[in-house]
C-alpha cells in the first residue's frame, strides 16, 4: 500500500482539482509555446532545407534567343557545369471560369519531365505524369490564390491572339517558383509538344544550369556565369538577353524566412522564461498555503528533506500532467502552424515530426523547469521552523501597516472602500504581483508593438500610394507607337488621363566585369504627372536632360558605386550607354529602378516605342480601377496589341501588404501566445490570492461585508493589475515597436516607414481590461462565495 | 518533597530562558525554569493565558528552541539538536497533541495515525496498519478509521490526534490544551484516556486551563509570568 505521505501528495492533487488544473495548464502553456515555436521552427527549417536542397536550384539562368539540344549538350559537357537543361518559357494571358478578368500565366515547357535535373519539380497531386499534350500542371502555390480543380479549363491567349484551352492535369511543386500570391502570376508546366498549340516555336529560350562547385560566393558565381555565357553560348552565336545568378544556396524568400525563424526563436525563449515565472509563482503560493501542514508534519517527526520531497513530487506530478496535456496539443498546433507556414512560404513538408531534442526540451520544460523553479520555495517552506509554521495563520496582512502600500492607502482616502482595499491587496503580494505584472506588461507591449508594426506597414503603403498618381498599368509584349497607343485608351469611360512609358531590363556592368541584371530602367515623360517623386537628394528629370537619370534608393543599396553625381554604364537591350545620376528618390518596394526621360531612352535603344500604358481613373476605388483596367485591356486586345500583364495599384498595394502581412501574422501569433500566458498567469495569481485571503474574507464577511463588495474587491484587484501592465507595456512598446519595425525592415530588405500606433494603445487598454476581467471573474466569484465557516475551517 | 520511582529524571530542564524578539523590546516569556519529570508522571501545567505555558511545553517538545539553559530528555540534549535531528527524535520520543487537533485534512484518520511511523521508518509497512488499528481501538475510533477528519466530531478528532501521538510508541506525550476546544463531557473522556495511558507507564505533560482537570492530575505546576510559582502534588490513590 502507498505510504500516507505519498497518499497525501496524491490526495492534495486530486482534491484541489481547480488548482491542479490551473498549474498543469500554466506549465502546459509553456510546453505548448516551446513545442509549437521551437518544433515549428525546426520542422520549417529542416523541411525547407531538404526541399530546397533536393530542388537542384539553378546556379544561373540564361534568358536567350533560340537554342537547341546541341547547345544544352555542350553546356553539360562544360567542366564547371554539373547539370544543364533547356526550357521554353512564355508569359501569356488566360481566363479561368473562376475569375472574371484575364490574368497572367507563366508557362514553362520542358522536354523530359521524368528526368528533370535542374530546378526539379515534385508532382503533388496529378492525375498522371508526365503531362500529355494539351494539359497543364499548375505550381502548387496557385491554390493559395484561387480554388483551381483538376479538370478545370484554362483559356490561354497566344501571342498571335488565338485562344487555346489547356486542361489542368494537377499540381506540382517548385520551390524556386515565385509563389503566385506574391506576384499575382501563376506558373504552369506543359509538355513540349503543347508549345505548338500555343503558337510558340519549339525551341528553348532559357538555359538553367547548376555549378559543379556549390560553395561559391555570389561574386564568384557571377563571374563564372559570365565566362560560361561567353564560352558556351555567345561563341556559338546564341543571343543572351540576360543572366540571373541568385545568391548561391539561398532561397529568394530566405530573408523573410530568416526573419520568421528569428521571431519564432525569440518567442520560444520568451515563453520558456514566462512559464518559468508562472511556475515559481504557483509553487511559492502552494507552499505558503501549506505551511501549517508542514508544521504539523514536522511536529510528528517529518524531516525537512522528507517534506521537501513530497512537495517536489507534487510539482513533478503537475509537470507530468502538463506534459500529457502539452505534448499532443503542441504537436497538433505545430503541425497546423507548419502547414500554414509551408503554404505561404511555398515549400513541401514531408515529415511533421519535430527533432528529438525539441521533444526533450518540451519534457524538460514540463518537468525540469518546474522542479528547478520549485526548489527554492519548497526548501524555504520545508525548512521553516515548526513554531513559525504552526503559528502561520494564512493571514498575510499581519505585517501590514508599515509598508509602502499602507502609506499609499493613506493617500487614497477619497477612493471607495472596495477599491482602496483591492489596491492594498494588490500591493501586499508584491513578489507575485511583480511576476504577473512582468508577464502581462510584456504581453501588452508586444500587442501594442505588433499594432504599431502594422501601422508602419500601412504607412509605408500609403506613402507608396501617394507616389503613384495613376490607377492601373498594362504592359505590352512588343514596343509600339506612343500616340497610337494612347489614342486607344484615351476617352474611355472612367478614364481621366493616360500616359505611356517604356520599361526595360537593364544590366549594370561592374568594374570587375561581373554584371547586375536585376535593374530596371523606365522611360517616362520628364514632366509626368503620373508619379509624385519623393526626392531624397538631387533633382527630378528636366526638359533637355539627355543622359540624366534619377535612381531609387534600391539601386544605390545594390550598387553603391551608382550614386548621386556619378556616371555609370548600363546595357539596355544590348546597347551600352553611360548615364549620369542627377537625383535619388525613395524606393518603391519594386526593386531597383532607374528613371530616364522617355525620349532619351527611346533614342538610345533605337526604338521609339513604348510598352506600358498607364491609366488614371476618375474613381480610385479598387473596383473602378479594375473595371478601367479590364476595359483598357479589351480595347487594346481588339486593336491587336498583345497585353502581357496588367495590374491595378490597389492590387499592387494588396500584394505588398500581403508579403509583409506574413510577418505580421507571425507577430500576432506571438502576441496571442504571450497574452494567453499572461492571462493564465493572472488567473493563477488571482486564484491563489483568493485562497490565501480566505481568512481575511471570512473576517470581512463576519463583520458584514456583502458578497457583492467581496466580489468587487477581487475584480478591482485584477483590473488594477491589468491597467498597470497596460501602462507599463505602453512605455515599453515605444522602443519595442521601433526596434521591431527596424528589425523587420532589415530582415526583409523592405524599407518601412515607422509609425507608432496611438489607436493601438487605446485598443490594447480595452483588451487588457477585458482580459484581466476575464481572468478575475472566476476567482472573484469564488471569493464572494466564501462563508465565515469556510474561513475558519480553512487550513 | 520528591518521592520518585528512580533517581534519574526522564526529563530535566535547567535554567531554561526564552526571550521573544518582539520588535523594540525583547520579551522574556520564560525565566530560569528548572524542572524534573520522572517516568510515569502525569504533569499538568496551569496558568493564565499568556503566562508562558505553551512556550514551556514547546521547549520540551523541541518545537521551539530555548534562548538559554538545558533541556535533556531521556539522555538527549534537546537544546543542541538541529531541526532535522529534532524532527526524528521527536517522532520517536514525544507524541504531540495540539489544541486544534491538527489532523492533515486530506488523509483519513488511519493514514494520519500511520504518518509518524512512515516519517520515522518505524515498524514494517505491513505492521503499520495493524498497529494503527490497535491504537484507534484504544481510543475507540476503530469504526471511523477510513473517514476524513472533517467527518469527525471535535472529540473524535482529538482522540484520533492522540492515537497519532502514540503511533511510534513514544515514552512521553505532550499536550497543549488538548481539551480546550471540547465540551466538558468530551473533555472528560479525553482526560480518562490520558489516565489510562499513564497506567501504561506513559509520561504525560499536559497544559490545561481547566481547574477541574488540573485538580485531577498527580502533579500540577502553576505558571505565572514565565516562572513556575507553585507546585501541587496530589496523591489520590497510592502512597509512596
Ligand atoms: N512568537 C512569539 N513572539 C513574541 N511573543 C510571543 C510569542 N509567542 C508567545 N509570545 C508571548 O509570550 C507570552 C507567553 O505566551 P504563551 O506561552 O503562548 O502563553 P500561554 O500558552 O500561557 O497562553 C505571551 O505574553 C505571548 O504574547
Ligand atoms: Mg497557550
Amino acid at each position: 500500500m502507498l505510504s500516507p505521505r505519498w497518499r497525501k501528495v496524491a490526495r492534495d492533487l486530486s482534491s484541489h482539482r481547480f488548482r491542479t488544473a490551473l498549474v498543469a495548464v500554466s506549465i502546459a502553456i509553456g510546453i505548448f509555446a516551446v513545442g509549437v515555436v521551437m518544433g515549428g521552427r525546426e520542422i520549417l527549417v529542416r523541411e525547407f532545407d531538404t526541399d530546397y536542397a533536393n530542388a537542384a536550384t539553378p546556379g544561373a539562368t540564361y534568358y536567350t534567343g533560340p537554342i537547341d539540344d546541341a547547345v544544352v549538350r555542350r553546356a553539360v559537357a562544360h567542366p564547371d557545369i554539373a547539370e544543364a537543361e533547356g526550357r521554353h518559357e512564355v508569359t501569356l494571358r488566360y481566363r479561368w471560369r473562376g475569375s472574371a478578368a484575364p490574368a497572367t500565366l507563366s508557362i514553362v515547357a520542358m522536354r523530359d519531365y521524368e528526368h528533370v535535373t535542374v530546378q526539379k519539380l515534385v508532382p503533388q497531386d496529378v492525375t498522371h505524369w508526365p503531362l500529355r499534350r494539351g494539359e497543364i500542371a499548375l505550381e502548387g502555390s496557385a491554390l493559395q490564390v484561387a480554388d483551381y480543380r483538376i479538370g478545370d479549363m484554362l483559356e490561354v491567349e497566344t501571342a498571335d491572339g488565338a485562344r487555346v484551352s489547356l486542361t489542368v492535369a494537377g499540381f506540382v511543386h517548385d520551390i524556386n517558383a515565385v509563389p503566385a500570391q506574391f506576384t499575382g502570376t501563376e506558373t504552369g508546366f506543359v509538355a513540349f509538344e503543347t508549345l505548338a498549340d500555343l503558337d510558340e516555336p519549339e525551341f528553348f529560350n532559357r538555359l538553367v544550369i547548376t555549378f559543379e562547385d556549390a560553395e561559391m560566393t555570389r561574386e564568384e558565381a557571377s563571374k563564372l556565369a559570365a565566362d560560361i555565357r561567353a564560352d558556351v553560348l555567345e561563341t556559338r552565336g546564341v543571343t543572351v538577353y540576360g543572366t540571373s545568378v541568385p545568391e548561391p544556396g539561398s532561397h529568394f524568400l530566405g530573408d523573410i524566412f530568416k526573419a520568421v525563424s528569428l521571431l519564432l526563436l525569440a518567442l520560444g525563449v520568451l515563453s520558456l522564461g514566462l512559464s518559468g515565472f508562472l511556475v515559481v509563482n504557483t509553487v511559492s503560493a502552494l507552499m505558503a498555503q501549506q505551511v501549517r501542514q508542514v508544521g504539523i508534519m514536522k511536529a510528528v517527526g517529518g524531516r525537512a528533506g522528507q517534506i521537501a520531497r513530497m512537495y517536489l513530487a507534487t510539482v513533478a506530478a503537475y509537470g507530468v500532467l502538463a506534459v500529457i496535456i502539452g505534448l499532443p496539443t503542441a504537436a497538433y498546433a505545430g503541425r497546423q502552424f507548419t502547414v500554414f507556414a509551408a503554404g505561404i512560404l511555398n515549400f513541401r513538408v514531408s515529415s511533421y515530426t519535430p527533432p528529438a531534442w525539441v521533444i526533450a526540451l518540451e519534457v524538460a520544460v514540463g518537468l525540469v523547469v518546474p522542479l528547478l523553479a520549485a526548489i527554492v520555495p519548497v526548501r524555504m517552506g520545508a525548512r521553516m521552523s515548526v513554531v513559525r509554521a504552526l503559528n502561520a495563520t494564512g493571514m498575510s496582512a499581519t505585517s501590514f501597516g508599515h509598508g509602502l502600500g499602507d502609506r499609499l492607502l493613506g493617500l487614497m482616502r477619497g477612493l471607495p472602500r472596495p477599491v482602496a482595499l483591492s489596491i492594498r491587496n494588490t500591493f501586499l503580494r508584491k513578489g507575485r504581483l511583480f511576476l504577473t505584472l512582468a508577464t502581462l506588461t510584456l504581453a501588452s507591449a508586444v500587442v501594442m508593438s505588433v499594432v504599431s508594426v502594422q501601422a508602419s506597414i500601412n504607412r509605408t503603403i500609403t506613402n507608396l500610394e501617394s507616389w503613384w498618381n495613376y490607377d492601373a498599368q498594362l504592359i505590352l509584349g512588343q514596343p509600339t507607337d506612343a500616340l497610337a497607343l494612347e489614342r486607344e485608351v484615351t476617352g474611355m469611360s472612367g478614364v481621366a488621363a493616360t500616359e505611356t512609358w517604356s520599361g526595360h531590363p537593364a544590366v549594370y556592368v561592374r568594374a570587375d566585369g561581373t554584371e547586375n541584371e536585376s535593374l530596371q530602367i523606365i522611360g517616362l515623360p520628364h514632366d509626368t504627372t503620373f508619379v509624385r517623386p519623393r526626392l531624397i537628394a538631387g533633382r527630378w528629370l528636366e526638359a533637355g536632360d539627355t543622359d540624366a537619370v534619377v535612381i531609387n534608393t534600391d539601386v544605390n543599396n545594390d550598387e553603391p558605386s551608382i550614386a548621386l553625381g556619378q556616371r555609370f554604364t548600363l546595357d539596355v537591350m544590348g546597347e551600352e550607354r553611360t548615364w549620369r545620376v542627377v537625383g535619388v528618390v525613395s524606393g518603391q518596394l519594386s526593386g531597383a529602378v532607374i528613371y530616364a526621360d522617355r525620349d532619351s531612352l527611346g533614342d538610345i535603344v533605337g526604338d521609339p516605342g513604348v510598352n506600358r500604358v498607364l491609366v488614371r481613373t476618375h474613381e480610385h476605388a479598387p473596383g473602378a480601377q479594375q473595371a478601367a483596367m479590364e476595359a483598357a485591356e479589351e480595347a487594346l486586345d481588339a486593336a491587336g496589341y498583345q497585353v502581357v500583364s496588367t495590374r491595378t495599384q490597389s492590387g499592387l498595394s494588396g500584394t505588398i501588404a500581403e508579403q509583409l502581412g506574413i510577418l505580421v501574422t507571425f507577430l500576432v501569433i506571438m502576441a496571442v501566445l504571450l497574452a494567453a500566458v499572461g492571462v493564465i498567469g493572472l488567473t493563477g495569481t488571482m486564484t491563489l490570492n483568493v485562497l490565501e485571503s480566505t481568512r481575511e474574507i471570512g473576517v470581512m464577511r463576519a463583520i458584514g461585508a456583502q458578497h457583492r463588495s467581496i466580489y468587487q474587491i477581487f475584480m478591482s484587484e485584477g483590473l488594477v493589475v491589468g491597467v498597470m501592465s497596460w501602462g507599463l507595456g505602453a512605455l515599453a512598446s515605444y522602443p519595442m515597436s521601433w526596434l521591431l519595425t527596424d528589425a523587420l525592415a532589415g530582415a526583409t530588405g523592405i524599407p518601412l516607414a515607422y509609425e507608432y500606433s496611438w489607436p493601438g494603445v487605446g485598443v490594447t487598454l480595452a483588451v487588457m481590461v477585458f482580459v484581466s476581467a476575464m481572468a478575475s471573474v472566476l476567482p472573484a466569484f469564488r471569493a464572494s462565495q466564501v462563508s465565515v465557516r469556510d474561513a475558519i475551517a480553512y487550513e | 518533597m520528591n518521592d520518585t520511582p528512580n533517581n534519574t529524571p526522564l526529563l530535566r530542564l535547567r535554567d531554561v530562558v526564552k526571550v521573544y524578539d518582539t520588535g523594540d523590546v525583547p520579551f522574556t516569556a520564560l525565566r530560569d525554569i528548572d524542572l524534573d519529570v520522572y517516568t510515569g508522571e502525569f504533569v499538568g501545567i496551569i496558568g493564565k493565558s499568556g503566562s508562558g505555558k505553551t512556550t514551556l511545553i514547546n521547549m520540551i517538545t523541541g518545537i521551539d528552541h530555548p534562548t538559554g539553559g538545558e533541556v535533556v530528555i531521556d539522555g538527549t540534549p534537546v537544546h543542541r539538536l538541529n531541526e532535522n535531528q529534532l524532527a526524528r527524535w521527536r517522532g520517536r520520543t514525544i507524541g504531540v497533541v495540539f489544541q486544534f487537533f491538527q489532523l492533515l485534512p486530506t488523509l483519513t484518520v488511519m493514514e494520519n495515525v500511520i504518518l509518524p511511523m512512515d516519517f520515522c521508518s518505524m515498524y514494517l509497512p505491513k505492521e503499520r496498519v495493524e498497529r494503527a488499528m490497535d491504537l484507534l481501538e484504544q481510543v475507540e475510533l476503530a469504526d471511523q478509521a477510513h473517514k476524513l477528519p472533517a467527518a469527525l466530531s471535535g472529540g473524535q478528532q482529538q482522540r484520533a490526534a492522540i492515537a497519532r501521538a502514540l503511533a511510534n510508541d513514544p515514552p512521553i506525550l505532550a499536550a497543549d490544551e488538548p481539551t480546550g476546544n471540547l465540551d466538558s463531557k468530551t473533555a472528560d473522556a479525553v482526560f480518562g484516556l490520558f489516565e489510562r495511558l499513564v497506567e501504561q507507564h506513559k509520561t504525560i505533560i499536559m497544559v490545561t486551563h481547566d481547574n477541574d482537570l488540573a485538580s485531577r492530575v498527580r502533579r500540577a505546576l502553576h505558571v505565572a509570568d514565565g516562572v513556575i510559582v507553585q507546585e501541587h502534588v496530589h496523591r489520590p490513590r497510592h502512597g509512596a
